[in-house]
């Protein structure tokens, strides 16, 4: 093999498995998330002569991340990902309801998969990825900072928010 | 804007995700222990990631897996070694080193030590099963190598300092198949070769993987992992300060 495709099988090929994970979240759609994964190898591939010494994990799922969105503006409703509310949402500041009304734990904890999965599904794209690289990817911040191209501060205010969405809606009876 | 550093409710999330250095870990536990409503997020919080656990892992589809080969012009990566294959390259080994040729296995055939060692663990973080024993228990672990390498490995317990034992496996490295352990630190493995004979790397950084070697009582180690260095710089002196029994 050449040494493209022996860096190629290196890097990339060990994170295909998380990367299907990401894209499968993002687009919701298992056909779609082959498509994306698919497409991301290749831009992979063609990129792989530039890959330097940097977590393959989080250089290989910012691919797929960057793949999926222009993908989907592509084959999808541009609206479905361009939710130019949630930065708005994001500098509203601090208003967390923590009343007694807040769902107990122990009701968060019980929610099964499928009730799990809808209600992650209908985050707000920037919540869902934030979510899925932390809680299903196992990144740290500062790795979905790089992935995601925001601030820290970025990736923890929209990972307590959707958190705090997740918890509201599996806390209900 | 609220700063982050100031928001407490997104402190605690950064807590129950360990991404506060000590003291501000030890400064919002006290908070927590005053407010009752930092006490009750945390609580849903951690609800919250243990329901997570529950999602099933989404394997990409073998099918998935040939299209990307044939888009990249690959051929399908040889499978692990057989069982038989193994046997062969022990044999082979004892062969290589019963004589003269013994030397050759010193210091020379560290750099390609190393890129076996590197290969082993890439090549057991895709295949399905990660390890070919999957256990915590290191006396399951450890017995488990008899009559399968030559050494049998130091296994310590770490799950205590955040790196759980997930099992062990066997590598081939410079033509001998040695005993590799498998820990794991949140998502990430980090793979304990040990072998005889092989001077190790100090350190090295190849594909975005970090190996750190180390020689102890005659045998050499390798860890490998894409975790951060200074994380596995710290597994390591965990790994060489840890008490073994037996």
């Amino acid at each position: 093999m050449s040494d493209e495709r022996t860096r190629f099988a290196n890097v990339v090929l060990p994170h295909l498995g998380d990367a299907y994970a990401l894209a499968r979240w993002l687009a919701r759609n298992d056909s779609d998330a082959e498509d994306i994964v698919q497409e991301a190898c290749l831009r992979a591939f063609r990129g792989i002569a530039g890959f330097g010494d940097i977590n393959p994990r989080g250089w290989v799922l910012s691919i797929v991340r960057n793949t999926a969105y222009t993908w989907l503006k592509k084959h999808r409703d541009p609206k479905v990902v361009a939710v130019d509310n949630v930065e708005d949402v994001e500098r509203a500041g601090a208003d967390w309801d923590l009343g007694p009304a807040s769902p107990e734990a122990a009701l968060i904890e019980q929610a099964d998969v499928a009730r799990l999965e809808a209600a992650i599904a209908a985050l707000p794209v920037e919540f869902r990825e934030t979510l899925v690289l932390r809680d299903v990817e196992g990144l740290d911040y500062r790795t979905i900072a790089e992935v995601t191209g925001v601030p820290i501060g970025t990736v923890m205010s929209r990972l307590a928010r959707a958190r705090r969405r997740l918890m509201a809606q599996l806390g209900k009876d | 804007m609220t700063s982050a550093a100031d928001d407490p409710i997104l402190l605690v999330h950064a807590y129950c995700d360990g991404e506060l250095d000590p003291a501000n870990a030890l400064a919002l536990e006290r908070r927590m222990a005053e407010d009752p409503r930092l006490a009750a997020e945390r609580d849903r919080i951690v609800a919250l990631k243990r329901a997570m656990t529950k999602l099933r892992p989404a394997a990409a589809p073998p099918t998935l897996r040939a299209r990307i080969e044939r888009t990249v012009g690959m051929r399908r990566p040889a499978a692990r070694p057989t069982w038989s294959a193994l046997a062969a390259s022990v044999a082979l080994a004892i062969v290589v080193s019963s004589g003269a040729t013994w030397s050759v296995l010193g210091p020379g055939q560290s750099g390609l030590a190393t890129d076996e060692v590197i290969g082993s663990h890439i090549r057991s973080l895709m295949a399905e099963q990660h390890y070919d024993v999957a256990s915590s228990d290191r006396h399951t672990v450890k017995p488990w190598f008899n009559g399968r390498t030559v050494q049998s490995p130091r296994v310590v317990d770490l799950a205590a300092q955040g790196f759980p034992l997930l099992g062990g496996r066997i590598d081939v490295i410079t033509k001998t198949p040695v005993p590799s352990l498998v820990y794991g630190y949140q998502k990430h493995l980090i793979s304990v070769t040990q072998t005889q004979g092989v001077a190790p790397t100090p350190e090295r950084t190849a594909e975005g993987y970090h190996v750190i070697g180390w020689t102890e009582g005659g045998l050499s180690y390798w860890a490998v992992s894409d975790l951060g260095i200074g994380e596995l710089r710290n597994f390591v002196k965990l790994f060489r300060t840890a008490p073994t029994d037996g």
